[in-house]
């Protein structure tokens, strides 16, 4: 594919009188996600990229829809633009990493008319070194490593990938996790293995995991522990939101699709003798509904009933579809982030090694800096 | 747009049908794709869930126009 051609991209040089001049240029040449970035001086950029321990001209991969070539140089002004400080760029590179591997269908889900928008979750030591949140607010407000994670990735997406609104990114509505969308597992709270252990790491390895998502429905459940049902009824709640008649999993069959358990959710599930694995299965067994009842809300999107028009539909084709993660503040809430559904690849998860050997101290300047040594 | 583009790669006289709020994205994904002459007809939107009656009338109304552009890439691909 080859690239667009269009304005000067972050690796050309541009001048500007000030920072102010510079990022009136960027929001103007549609740079920005509309809310003010850093201005990529070439200083940071080439500090950014010095810190990943990684060549400026190492490519990633060609990213849709646009089909810029993602080098390391392109990132690093990325993550500066994002507001990210060395820490987080290891897990920058590995979610670009991840993003990129065809089975993403990255391109297709950016031009999408769909809210979709791609979900990073971080397992691993890589949460502490980078200052990753997984409790209150973890894909709220207040958060700095979330908040830039995330917007670096869709900065990319919008400089690299050259998606923008309503010529190439086609969402019709959008959302705010089409900002920053990025959170930590709560590990240490969890009563599971890490969920990134689901996909092959051991727990000390740092890993990234991506999927796109809508964003978080909130999943109201109060536990009774004297109610031998309790594990029981939130299997079926979460189950009602993953199959629920607005998104497009339970009419097109399939699709992953995230389950975040908060710590007290987590536990009435784990008290109950259920571990993820169990989890998986239950909500993947539950998640339906019949033909019959789809047809009454969209018969354009359901198949023919056959011979039998109860016949149930599944929102989850497989266990191994979710991603059962456990992070949030404890109480009420839990939540359910239904997809996209479609593509080649119908909306799989994709994941891939944080590595931080190759990050490297940083030289203290004179200047103002928000860089701290390396671990 | 995709599909045309898809159509086309594999040799076939094609004409993608975009409808007025996505030509813009049909724009973008013909120049992503290296073929930004495509040819394309410019639809009303929305075309889908406008009922037969509707698309019956569009598709009588384009019908000369999608055959010519067809007849015209079958001839300039020869």
């Amino acid at each position: 594919m080859t690239a667009v051609e269009s304005q000067p991209g972050p690796t050309d040089a541009l001048w500007a009188e000030s920072d102010a001049e510079a990022v009136e240029w960027l929001h103007r040449e549609g740079c920005t996600d509309g809310l003010p970035v850093v201005v990529p001086r070439p200083e940071l950029v080439d500090r950014m990229v010095l810190a990943s321990g990684v060549d400026a001209d190492v490519s990633f991969g060609i990213m849709g829809p646009g089909g810029g070539e993602t080098t390391m140089s392109k990132v690093a002004a990325n993550a500066v633009m994002a507001g990210c400080t060395p820490d987080h760029l290891p897990v920058v590179i590995a979610a670009i990493q991840a993003m990129l591997r065809t089975e993403f269908d990255l391109g297709e889900m950016q031009g999408t008319t769909h809210c979709i928008a791609p979900l990073l979750v971080v397992n691993g030591p890589a949460r502490r070194w980078s200052g990753l949140v997984s409790g209150f607010g973890a894909l709220g407000p207040g958060h700095r490593a979330n908040a830039s994670i995330g917007r670096a990735l869709r900065l990319c997406m919008i400089n690299i990938g050259m998606a923008r609104s309503g010529e190439s990114d086609m969402a019709l509505l959008g959302h705010g996790g089409k900002f920053t969308s990025c959170l930590a597992e709560a590990e240490e709270l969890s009563p599971w293995a890490p969920q990134h252990t689901d996909h092959g790491y051991r727990p000390e390895q740092s890993a990234v995991t991506v999927i796109g998502t809508e964003p978080p429905h909130s999943v109201l459940f109060t536990g009774d522990a004297d109610d031998p049902s309790s594990a029981e009824r939130l299997l079926a709640t979460l189950a009602a939101a993953l199959a629920n008649v607005g998104s497009n999993n339970v009419y097109f069959g399939g699709g992953g699709q995230v389950v975040i358990l908060n710590p007290e959710h987590a536990r009435v599930l784990a008290d109950a003798g259920l571990d993820r694995s169990d989890v998986k299965h239950r909500l993947a067994a539950m998640a339906v509904r019949p033909l019959s009842e789809l047809a009454r809300f969209n018969p354009a999107f359901v198949p023919p009933p056959g011979d039998d028009p109860h016949r149930p539909r599944r929102a989850v084709r497989s266990p191994d579809d979710l991603l059962v993660v456990v992070a949030g503040g404890p109480g009420l809430y839990s939540a359910v982030m239904p997809s996209w559904a479609a593509g080649a690849n119908m909306n799989t998860s994709v994941h891939a090694e944080i590595v931080t050997g190759q990050v490297c101290e940083v030289p203290q300047s004179n200047l103002e800096s928000r860089f701290r040594p390396m671990r | 747009m995709r599909d045309g583009i898809e159509t086309a790669k594999r040799g076939l006289p094609t004409v993608a049908l975009v409808t007025e709020e996505f030509w813009p994205q049909g724009d973008f994904v013909a120049r992503a794709a290296g073929m930004p002459d495509l040819p394309r007809l410019r639809l009303p939107h929305p075309v889908a869930g406008t009922g037969e009656e509707a698309m019956t009338e569009l598709a009588t109304e384009i019908a000369d126009r999608l055959v010519d552009g067809l007849r015209a890439t079958a001839a300039s691909s020869r």
